[in-house]
């Protein structure tokens, strides 16, 4: 789970393997928020897979590279 | 992911209260010695919290590898935030840390392609940086195969 310049990086990067899924610095901040937002609160209990896959879902993470186990 | 039990997720609370005091992650000495426990008890709690995949331990020594978003460990990815610098696991994980700590932060890294220096402030919650990407290569089903590698 890396950053890049740009997604020509990432081509280069990749270097004819399969690629995964890229994702702009704020879609990237969403995510961080939603999913760790909440890890130092006092009442924290762990996330659900039904509410991480909310998170991925409100983001227009809905393809299968973004289903959870 | 698998429920925590009230006595492992108090353990977990004083474990994150910790690496933010100290900057670092505690040893299961230093939590034993906080919480009245048995070093081996910490020890069995965090094993159970690993499974249930609330924190992740080394391998090797049994100690804390991942408070995620918080690395123990040096990595690639620096990030100042809440007048300390942070280690995060990856480019989520340093986001992560700014909203963790609810703070304006500054993440410096090397772009994995070229290794140039990459830096991304982030103000009142939000990246200063729009031109730079994140890449995730491994689908989401497979994040905890390998989640060092993840």
């Amino acid at each position: 789970m890396n950053l890049f310049r740009s997604e020509e990086h990432v081509t280069r990067w990749l270097d004819g393997r399969r690629p995964g899924a890229t994702l702009d610095v704020t879609t990237l901040n969403d995510l961080a928020h939603g999913w760790w937002g909440d890890r130092l609160h006092a009442d924290w209990q762990p996330h659900t897979r039904q509410q991480n896959q909310a998170i991925l879902i409100n983001l227009g993470l809905t393809d299968d590279f973004w289903r959870l186990p | 992911m698998p429920s925590v039990d009230p006595g492992d997720l108090a353990i977990r609370n004083l474990t994150y209260e910790q690496f933010v005091r100290g900057g670092r992650a505690p040893t299961s000495g230093e939590l034993a010695a906080t919480s009245g426990a048995s070093r081996n008890a910490i020890r069995a709690r965090w094993q159970r919290l690993h499974d249930a995949h609330a924190i992740v331990l080394d391998a090797s020594s049994g100690e804390i590898r991942m408070a995620s978003p918080f690395s123990a460990v040096a990595t690639p990815y620096r990030v100042r935030a809440s007048g300390r610098w942070w280690y995060a696991n990856c480019a989520w994980d340093a986001f992560g840390i700014c909203a963790a700590l609810d703070s304006d932060g500054r993440i410096e890294t090397t772009c994995a392609d070229c290794g140039d220096q990459l830096r991304c402030k982030v103000s009142d919650g939000r990246p200063g940086d729009d031109d730079l990407v994140f890449h995730c290569l491994i689908p989401a089903a497979a994040w905890w195969d390998d989640i060092v590698f993840t």
